[in-house]
């Protein structure tokens, strides 16, 4: 089966409130479509993980993903301010979150190195002052 | 075969889809006025029975009238059940248990005291995050909704089955032979007892009978009422009266403590504190369900231990429970604190291992082929679309979403959503109206200028 859009959400700077929607509403739908648990917790996390950085770290962005009989793929792009050096942001535990977010119990120790570890292939495409936009891949 | 015990009186059913919006699995559909379960979503909760104003929805359960069936009949409490009473003591409960004609009356909580340590081992020895599997709502909950998170439900029976398993085989060794055995439960929740003829991770369970809480209680007070009235009669000689115990009850030191685990937060206190401090218990089965949403995301951190109960302060808000759970606690609490340590007893008596496993199940997909999921997908999307999103309920289904799937699923219609109903009668009124205006070709005259 060929790629489909199946979630578009937008997703505002600061939004705590919505904070897990997009991931619940992702979590549901795959359960719809029949996709194997293991696979959709991972994608799941994932998708939780991005959503929370578009509002905590961004200016905002929005959240797509796609299914195909291969994969699920998600993409959360942002309108910036991009991340500065990612190579230390791909470190675990590593967490730009301020204190107030990390007392909230968002944002410690949560992030790209949490991606990486439960997506199959992540693609990023930032810099400083740019847009970010992370693509993240589980093969079915 | 029966797969569950939460049932509906239809001839009480007013329609009112109370239990609909409320039900956590989205089990129930109005239709014709009368609600319908959906049998494979029910995990017999209860909310149901809890929110339906004209008690249409009940549980049935065995009574004592089944003792007779059996040569040997035992019974196993639970530890919530001696929440029940205030001026009723431990002893006395059980003592009142063998006049009603049981041979043993065995207490849960001393496998619960097991059950605890050896979780609490296991617990210390395995890496990763586990959730009690003791309660069974909790257990089918997990496996329907997030069957993602089944791997971490502990891999060990419920404490009532393991006093049950060790309760068959002390009797077996004193040579009663089996189909003499009946051994009994007193069930203060429906889901335990679908566990009996239905149980989660094995095969067949060594219980025979439940029986529920409020007929227990029931048959004691009347139990003790004759007593009083004979020992007032002086005729103590052929009843042996409340003060000694009948055979078979020692004044031996009660399980105080596993009686906690009748109301949530018992479990954990058994264990020693270092586990205490990374464990959390939480009760009701909205707030557990939220909190499975949280784990399933992967958002809650540095918690190794999760104890959970569907009903509100665990099983001393069981729906068969006739004291309220406040109180019920207040009382449990005051026996709980009798209990300084747990009973001393050899942990290695009991068989805890879980023999299957708890398997995930695969229910709510559209389809089990993925391009037809998909295509049952944007029909879904667009009946969403059409809907007017308002959850009211009027049309059987709890919320306008689930509606939309009936539909795609073949089971409703559109024109039970009483909004699209109006506007399709308006739309065809509009119709009439200008079908009425019509004239017929005879008399469609221009009109000549005067
Ligand atoms: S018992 Fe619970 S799951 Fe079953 S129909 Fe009632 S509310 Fe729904």
């Amino acid at each position: 089966m060929q790629e489909k859009l199946i979630l578009q959400n937008k997703i505002e700077r600061g939004d705590f409130a919505r904070g897990g929607e997009t991931s619940s509403k992702l979590k549901e739908l795959l359960r719809k479509l029949g996709v194997p648990s293991d696979k959709s917790r991972r994608i799941t996390i994932v998708t939780y993980e991005l959503e929370m950085n578009i509002i905590i770290h961004s200016h905002g962005g929005e959240i797509q993903a796609y299914i195909s009989s291969e994969k699920i793929k998600v993409v959360a792009a942002d309108s910036g301010p991009g991340i500065e050096d990612l190579e230390k942001a791909l470190q675990p535990g590593f967490s730009t979150a301020d204190d107030e977010v990390r007392d909230m119990g968002f944002g410690a120790g949560m992030g790209l190195n949490n991606i990486q570890h439960y997506s199959d292939d992540v693609e990023i495409e930032t810099g400083p002052g740019q847009p970010t936009r992370i693509t993240a891949t589980v093969y079915l | 075969m029966k797969k569950h015990s939460v049932l509906l009186k239809e001839e009480l059913c007013e329609g009112c889809t109370n239990c609909v919006k409320n039900c956590p699995t989205k089990a129930i559909r109005v239709h014709h006025g009368k609600a319908i379960i959906k049998g494979e979503l029910c995990i017999d909760c209860a909310e149901c029975i809890r929110t339906c104003a004209y008690h249409a929805k009940y549980s049935m359960t065995d009574s004592f009238a089944d003792l007779e069936d059996y040569a040997y009949p035992l019974v196993l409490i639970p530890p919530s059940f001696y929440s029940q009473f205030r001026k009723v003591s431990p002893l006395e409960v059980k003592n009142s248990l063998f006049k009603l004609g049981f041979k043993e009356v065995l207490d849960v909580s001393l496998a619960a005291e097991a059950l605890s340590i050896k979780t609490a081992e296991f617990l210390e020895e395995h890496h990763g995050v586990f959730i009690s599997s003791s309660c069974p709502v909790v257990v089918r909950l997990i496996r329907l909704l997030y069957p993602e998170l089944t791997e971490h439900l502990l891999p060990f029976k419920p404490p009532v089955d393991v006093m049950a398993e060790k309760a068959w085989q002390d009797v077996m060794t004193r040579g009663i032979s089996p189909e003499d055995i009946g051994i009994f439960f007193i069930t203060p929740c429906p889901a335990k007892y679908t566990n009996i003829f239905s149980p989660l991770g094995f095969e067949k369970s060594y219980i025979d009978k439940g029986i529920s809480v409020d007929q227990a209680y029931q048959a004691i007070l009347e139990v003790r009422k004759e007593d009083n009235s004979a020992e007032k009669a002086g005729s103590g000689k052929d009843n042996p009266g409340k003060a000694s115990p009948v055979e078979g009850t020692q004044e031996t030191v009660l399980p105080y403590l596993g009686m906690g685990w009748g109301q949530s937060g018992g479990e954990l206190r058994i264990m020693p504190e270092s586990m205490q401090e990374r464990s959390l218990s939480v009760s009701g089965i909205h707030r557990v369900k939220a909190l499975l949403d949280e784990i399933s995301r992967n958002n809650i951190k540095g918690i190794k231990y999760f104890e959970l109960a569907a009903c509100n302060y665990g099983c001393v808000g069981g729906v068969f429970n006739v004291v309220n759970p406040y109180q019920a606690r207040f009382n449990l609490r005051r026996l709980q604190v009798k209990g300084s340590r747990p009973v001393e007893q050899d942990y290695g008596q009991y068989n805890y291992d879980l023999p299957g496993k708890f398997e995930p199940l695969r229910i709510g997909q559209l389809d089990t082929d993925l391009e037809k999921a998909m295509a049952k997908f944007m029909q879904l999307e667009k009946e969403i679309e059409l809907l007017p999103g308002l959850d009211c309920a009027a049309c059987g289904a709890p919320d306008c979403k689930t509606l939309a799937e009936d539909i795609v699923n073949g089971l409703a219609s559109r024109s039970d959503c009483i909004f699209l109903l109006r506007k399709q009668v308006g739309e065809l009124a509009d119709r009439m109206s200008a079908l009425a205006h019509e004239l017929p070709p005879v008399m469609k005259k221009e009109k000549k200028d005067r």
